[in-house]
């Protein structure tokens, strides 16, 4: 393997996260010197921006500079591979997050619409996280976006409006199943969701 | 009152005889269209569905609807498991419910016969990707795997095995946002009869035709199926996912805020607005994630007051 071809490997490696610090400072070097590395280097931030659907506005940014600020921030800690491996997560950190923000200046880039144009109605949230289902009515947090006083004031508002959600479930449930159930592929299942009604006594 | 509307319909007649206390709460409150994009605000009724995937979920929405079986269905979603027996006795009318597990002798629930729509179809083939394959064999019956992706955030992903030889939805797995499966079922047996002379399905594939009636787009793929802006009930579906909008006052000194519950597929959501007239309390129940309640909550708009 020639010393060009181990470059790119490093390069490779550190794009991917999974350079060692001895990779790491290799390929950094290895930046520095060559022309084409470095162009190499350039466009696979822009391939990765491209695949995060995200625009790289210019070119010439030097990612690499972040990167090397960060490993020279953290202390040496030779032939520790855990060491080793925190190291290269946190460079990895640097370049994502860096890179993020240099290809991205705010005032240039078009943010991605996931959606559709909604006048910023469509942002992410908590709530569209991962969602547990549960045998009962179960909380399911949901990001405020109002400015809330203070978090127990903020806290208190969240309760009232989980009891509210509870409450409602309860007593509007039977009236969606009945409409849910024109669409369901299968109709009946939009009743099975409604617990068991009571016998009349 | 209140009542979804576009901009297009922003001037519309207003009617009178709000209801639960609605008068001077509800007068001035609207459900406001979001900007919806063409592609998801317009589906053809003679839309192409060329790709298999799609063929396998006209074939579900259509051919499914008409019919007669028996089966048992086990129905689970976290911590709670159902046995039930289904039954649908004429290709036209109601079917039979019995959840097995629940009480001895189980008293007989009624539900629908499935819409039969193209429409419909298109509606769904516009919002989801669907995807066949291969599927495994369900209560003794050879299946095709129809994978329901959905094409935005704004709905929750299905995996169906139908019958391949009936298009029955024999087994469906509904799934959350980040993959986690939310509500499932699964027949463990099922008995198919043939149509008696009374049982007429028409060729064209068309029963139901006339219940599905969606109005305007209010957010991307979610059409109006129904309202009752007097009463502040409101129904939107993308021909498969459904969610219920209701809007009442805001109860006494409650404050601005938002809150939502989850069991199995079924979401939740309330959000209370303040205003110098009392307020409006908005939920909305479906199954849907939350940034679909968000955007429906988000499209309850107040209109000048007392008009």
């Amino acid at each position: 393997m020639t010393s060009t071809d181990r470059d790119t490997e490093a390069l490779s490696a550190l794009m991917d996260g999974e350079a060692q610090e001895l990779e790491l400072r290799r390929a950094l070097d290895a930046i520095d010197r060559d022309p084409a590395l470095r162009s190499r280097w350039q466009r696979q931030h822009r391939v990765s921006a491209a695949i995060q659907n995200q625009r790289l506005d210019d070119p010439a940014v030097d990612v690499s500079r972040g990167v090397r600020e960060a490993l020279e921030a953290k202390p040496r800690v030779d032939r520790n591979p855990l060491w080793s491996m925190a190291v290269a997560a946190s460079v990895t950190l640097a370049v994502v997050m860096g890179g993020q923000q240099l290809m991205s200046p705010a005032n240039q880039v078009q943010p991605f619409v996931a959606v559709s144009e909604l006048s910023g109605a469509v942002v992410p949230v908590s709530g569209a996280q991962p969602v547990q289902a549960s045998l009962g009515v179960r909380s399911l947090p949901v990001e405020t976006r109002q400015a809330m006083p203070s978090p127990s004031s903020n806290a208190n508002t969240a309760a009232v409006y989980e009891r509210l959600a509870r409450d409602r479930y309860t007593r509007l449930n039977g009236r969606h199943a009945t409409v849910a159930a024109q669409s369901h592929p299968a109709p009946y299942i939009s009743y099975v969701r409604i617990p068991e009604p009571q016998p009349e006594e | 009152m209140c009542a979804f509307r576009n901009l297009s319909l922003r001037n519309k007649r207003r009617t009178e005889l709000p209801r639960y206390g609605l008068r001077g709460v509800l007068a001035s409150a609207a459900l406001a269209a979001c900007c919806v994009p063409p592609v998801l605000a317009q589906t053809d009724q003679q839309c192409s569905l060329a790709t298999e995937g799609e063929q396998a979920l006209e074939r579900m929405l259509l051919a499914a609807g008409s019919i007669i079986f028996e089966g048992t269905v086990l129905y689970e979603r976290e911590g709670s498991r159902q046995f039930l027996t289904v039954t649908r006795a004429d290709a036209l009318g109601m079917g039979e419910l019995r959840r097995m597990n629940a009480q001895a002798n189980p008293r007989a629930e009624s539900w629908p016969a499935p819409i039969r729509s193209r429409e419909r179809v298109c509606d769904v083939a516009a919002a989801y990707v669907p995807n066949v394959e291969v599927g495994r064999v369900v209560a003794g019956r050879a299946t095709d795997r129809l994978t329901l992706r959905p094409r935005d955030t704004l709905r929750l992903a299905h995996i169906i095995d139908l019958d391949s030889s009936s298009g029955l939805p024999l087994a469906m797995v509904t799934v959350g946002p980040d993959g986690q499966m939310l509500e499932r079922y699964e027949y463990a047996a099922i008995d198919y009869h043939d149509r008696t002379a009374g049982d007429v399905v028409p060729e064209s594939g068309v029963t139901g035709e006339n219940r599905y009636k969606r109005g305007r787009a209010v957010i991307p793929g979610y059409f109006v199926m129904s309202e009752d802006p007097d009463r502040g009930i409101f129904v939107v579906s993308d021909g498969l996912a459904t969610a219920s909008v209701f809007v009442e006052p805001l109860p006494s000194g409650a404050p601005a805020g938002e809150g939502a519950v989850i069991e199995g597929a079924t979401l939740t959501y309330t959000r209370g607005v303040p205003s110098s007239n009392g307020g409006l309390l908005i939920s909305v129940l479906g199954e849907v994630p939350v940034v679909t309640a968000r955007l429906l909550a988000d499209a309850v708009r107040a209109s000048r007051s007392g008009s």
